[in-house]
C-alpha cells in the first residue's frame, strides 16, 4: 500500500533534484528543464495531499484543481521563456549562464 | 456602472485585442495602439472610482472587495497609466532597439501587455484563495518576461530577460512547493481557511511552517525582499525604463498586497507560527534595508541606484508588515508611487534627449533644463524621505508602527539605512545643480511629459504636506 508520505518523499527528492540542478548546472536550457521538473515536483505534492485528505470520506479536489492551473502556467512559461532563450541564442551563439554576465556592480 | 471584476475583466478583453489590431491592422491604424491603449486604463480608471459593488455570487468565496482590494486596484491602474505614457515618451527607443536591422518593427505588445498586467494585478489585489493568488500572479510575471526581455536588440535588456525568466521560474516552483504544503497542513485553500486552521491544536505546526516559510519566499522573490533581492539590480538596469518603472512600483504593489494577505492569515489569532512568521519578516526587513541601502552608496548609474533605492524601500515595508501596519505598508506604497514613476519618466525624457542614465551625465542638468533638474530633486528628495515630501510620511509611519511593537533593533538598522539614503539620493540631486564648464544645448520636453511630470510633483508635495489625502483613502 503506497502511503501519503512516499508520495511526499518522491516530490521531495524531485524538488530538491530541480533545485539542486537550477543551482549546478550552466545550460540554461537544462536549467529550464530543472525549473519544470520543481513544478512537477509541487504538482505531485498536491495532488498526494488532495487525494488523502477525505471530506466525508470523499477526496478533496480543491487542490488537485490547482494542478490543472498550474500545468496551464507552466506550458505559457515554457512557450514565452524558450523564445528568450532563443533569443538569447541569436545573439550571443550560446546558451551558457556565462553569456549574461555583463550586468553586474 | 461596472463591478470591478467586470473592469478587470474589460482591460484582458482589451488588451488581447489591441495584440489582435497590431498584428492584423495597415500602418496607420497601428499608430492608434499607445493611445487605445491609455484611453482604456484611463476609462478603467473612471469606471473603477464609480464602480457598482455587487460582484457575482460565484465568485465572492474567491474575491475580495475590501478596501485594501480598492486601494491596491486603483493603486495598479493609476500606475499602468503613467506607466504607458512613460512608455510613449520612449516609443522610438523602444522601437529601435527591439527591431533587426533595417526592419520597421511593430512594438504595439509593448502597450497591449501592460493591460493584461494591470488585471492580472487588480486581481491579486482581491485574491482571497491560494488559487485566485496564483493564477493572477503567473498572468503578471509571464507578461513581464516579454516585456522584461521587449527590447531584444540591447544585450542588457536580452540578459535581463533571461535572469528574470530564470529566476521568476523558481521562485514560482517555490510558491507552487508552498500552496501544496500549506494546502497539506491546514486542507484548505482559502485564506479564511488557513487562518482558522493555523490556530489549531490538531494542525501540523512544522508542515504548516514549512509550507509558509517557501510560500513567503516565493513572495518574497516577487516584492523583492531579501535575500531574495539579488535580480533586482541587474533585471531593473537591464529592462527597458518603462518596463522598469511598471516593475518597481506595479508589481512591487502587487506582491505586497498578496503577501499582506498571506501573512493576516499566517498571524491570526492563536496561529501556532506566529512567532516564528513575525521574527522571519523582521530579520528579512533588517536585511533589506541594510542590502538595499549598503551597496547603493557606491552606484554610478542612475537606474541600477533606483533598482537599490527599490530594495530599500521593500525593506521599509516589509517591517511595516512585520508590525502587523498593513495600513502603512499601503500608505507607504502610495508614496512610493509619485517619486519613483517620477524618476523613471525623468530618466526617459533624458534618454529620448541623448543624455544616458550614468550619474556623470546628469551635470549640468539645471542650465539645461529647469523643470527636469526641479523634478529630479522632487523625486529623489521624496525617496530620501526630506520632510513636506510624500516620502518622508511613509518613513514615519513606518517608524512609528515598529517602535510601538519594541523592535528598537531594527529600528536602529533602519535609521542607519534611511541615513545612507540621504547620502546617496542627494548625490544626483547634487550632480544636477553643480555648474559646468561651456556651452550646453537646452533639453525639449514634450508637453505630454510636462503635464505628467507636473501631477507627480503635485502629488509628491501633497501627501507630503497633507497625507490625510491619502490616509482618507486607506480608511
Amino acid at each position: 500500500m503506497i502511503t501519503l508520505n512516499d508520495y511526499l518523499l518522491v516530490a521531495g527528492i524531485l524538488f530538491a533534484i530541480g533545485l539542486a540542478g537550477v543551482v549546478v548546472r550552466r545550460n540554461i536550457i537544462v536549467i529550464y528543464m530543472c525549473l519544470e521538473m520543481m513544478l512537477s515536483a509541487a504538482n505531485l505534492t498536491l495532488v498526494a495531499f488532495s487525494r488523502f485528505h477525505l471530506v466525508d470520506g470523499a477526496p478533496d479536489y480543491a487542490a488537485q484543481s490547482l494542478v490543472f492551473f498550474t500545468i496551464t502556467v507552466a506550458a505559457a512559461e515554457v512557450a514565452v521563456g524558450l523564445a528568450i532563450i532563443v533569443a538569447l541564442f541569436r545573439a550571443k551563439q550560446s546558451v551558457d549562464v556565462e553569456s549574461v554576465t555583463k550586468l553586474k556592480g | 456602472m461596472m463591478s470591478s471584476f467586470s473592469i478587470e475583466i474589460f482591460l484582458a478583453v482589451v488588451g488581447v485585442l489591441l495584440i489582435a489590431l497590431d498584428a492584423f491592422a495597415t500602418e496607420l491604424n497601428r499608430k492608434v495602439v499607445p493611445w487605445a491603449a491609455i484611453g482604456a486604463t484611463g476609462l478603467a480608471l473612471i469606471l473603477m472610482l464609480t464602480r457598482s459593488a455587487d460582484i457575482p455570487a460565484w465568485i465572492t468565496p474567491f474575491y475580495a472587495t475590501d478596501s485594501l482590494a480598492v486601494f491596491y486596484k486603483v493603486f495598479a491602474l493609476v500606475t499602468t497609466l503613467i506607466v504607458l505614457i512613460i512608455a510613449l515618451e520612449g516609443d522610438f527607443i523602444t522601437a529601435y532597439f527591439s527591431s533587426s536591422e533595417g526592419v520597421k518593427t511593430r512594438i504595439g505588445e509593448f502597450y497591449a501587455l501592460p493591460l493584461i498586467v494591470c488585471a492580472g494585478m487588480m486581481w491579486m489585489a482581491s485574491a482571497k484563495d491560494l488559487v485566485a493568488l496564483f493564477v493572477p500572479l503567473e498572468l503578471v510575471t509571464v507578461s513581464f518576461y516579454v516585456l522584461v526581455a521587449f527590447t531584444r536588440r540591447s544585450a542588457m535588456s536580452l540578459e535581463a530577460g533571461v535572469k528574470y525568466l530564470i529566476l521568476g521560474a523558481l521562485s514560482t516552483g517555490v510558491l507552487v512547493f508552498g500552496i501544496a504544503w500549506v494546502y497539506g497542513a491546514t486542507g484548505s485553500l482559502s485564506f479564511e481557511g488557513i487562518a482558522a486552521a493555523a490556530s489549531k491544536p490538531t494542525t501540523n505546526a512544522m508542515a504548516l511552517m514549512l509550507g509558509a516559510a517557501l510560500l513567503l519566499a516565493g513572495l518574497g522573490f516577487k516584492v523583492g525582499a531579501a535575500p531574495f533581492q539579488i535580480w533586482i539590480p541587474d533585471v531593473y538596469q537591464g529592462a527597458p525604463t518603462p518596463v522598469t518603472a511598471f516593475l518597481s512600483v506595479g508589481s512591487k504593489a502587487a506582491g505586497f498586497v498578496v503577501l499582506t494577505r498571506a501573512v493576516q492569515a499566517f498571524t491570526g489569532d492563536g496561529s501556532q507560527i506566529a512567532t516564528q512568521v513575525g521574527n522571519a519578516l523582521l530579520s528579512a526587513a533588517a536585511l533589506t534595508i541594510l542590502l538595499g541601502s549598503l551597496p547603493a552608496i557606491f552606484q554610478t548609474n542612475v537606474k541600477r541606484l533606483m533598482a537599490y533605492s527599490s530594495i530599500s524601500h521593500a525593506g521599509f515595508m516589509v517591517l511595516a508588515l512585520a508590525c502587523g501596519a498593513t495600513g502603512t505598508v499601503a500608505f507607504y506604497m502610495g508614496t512610493y508611487l509619485p517619486a519613483t514613476l517620477l524618476g523613471f519618466l525623468l530618466l526617459v525624457v533624458l534618454r529620448t534627449q541623448g543624455v544616458g542614465d550614468e550619474l556623470k551625465d546628469l551635470a549640468g542638468l539645471s542650465k539645461r533644463s529647469p523643470l527636469l533638474a526641479f523634478a529630479l530633486a522632487v523625486a529623489f528628495a521624496s525617496m530620501a524621505g526630506l520632510p513636506l515630501t510624500a516620502g518622508f510620511m511613509g518613513k514615519l509611519l513606518v517608524f512609528m508602527a515598529a517602535i510601538s511593537k519594541a523592535h528598537y533593533g531594527v529600528v536602529a538598522l533602519a535609521v542607519v539605512g534611511a541615513a545612507a539614503g540621504f547620502y546617496y539620493y542627494f548625490r544626483p540631486i547634487l550632480t544636477a545643480y553643480s555648474p559646468v564648464e561651456g556651452e550646453s544645448t537646452k533639453l525639449q520636453v514634450s508637453p505630454v511629459a510636462r503635464v505628467t511630470i507636473a501631477v507627480l510633483i503635485v502629488g509628491v508635495v501633497a501627501v507630503g504636506v497633507y497625507p490625510k489625502l491619502l490616509q482618507s483613502v486607506l480608511k
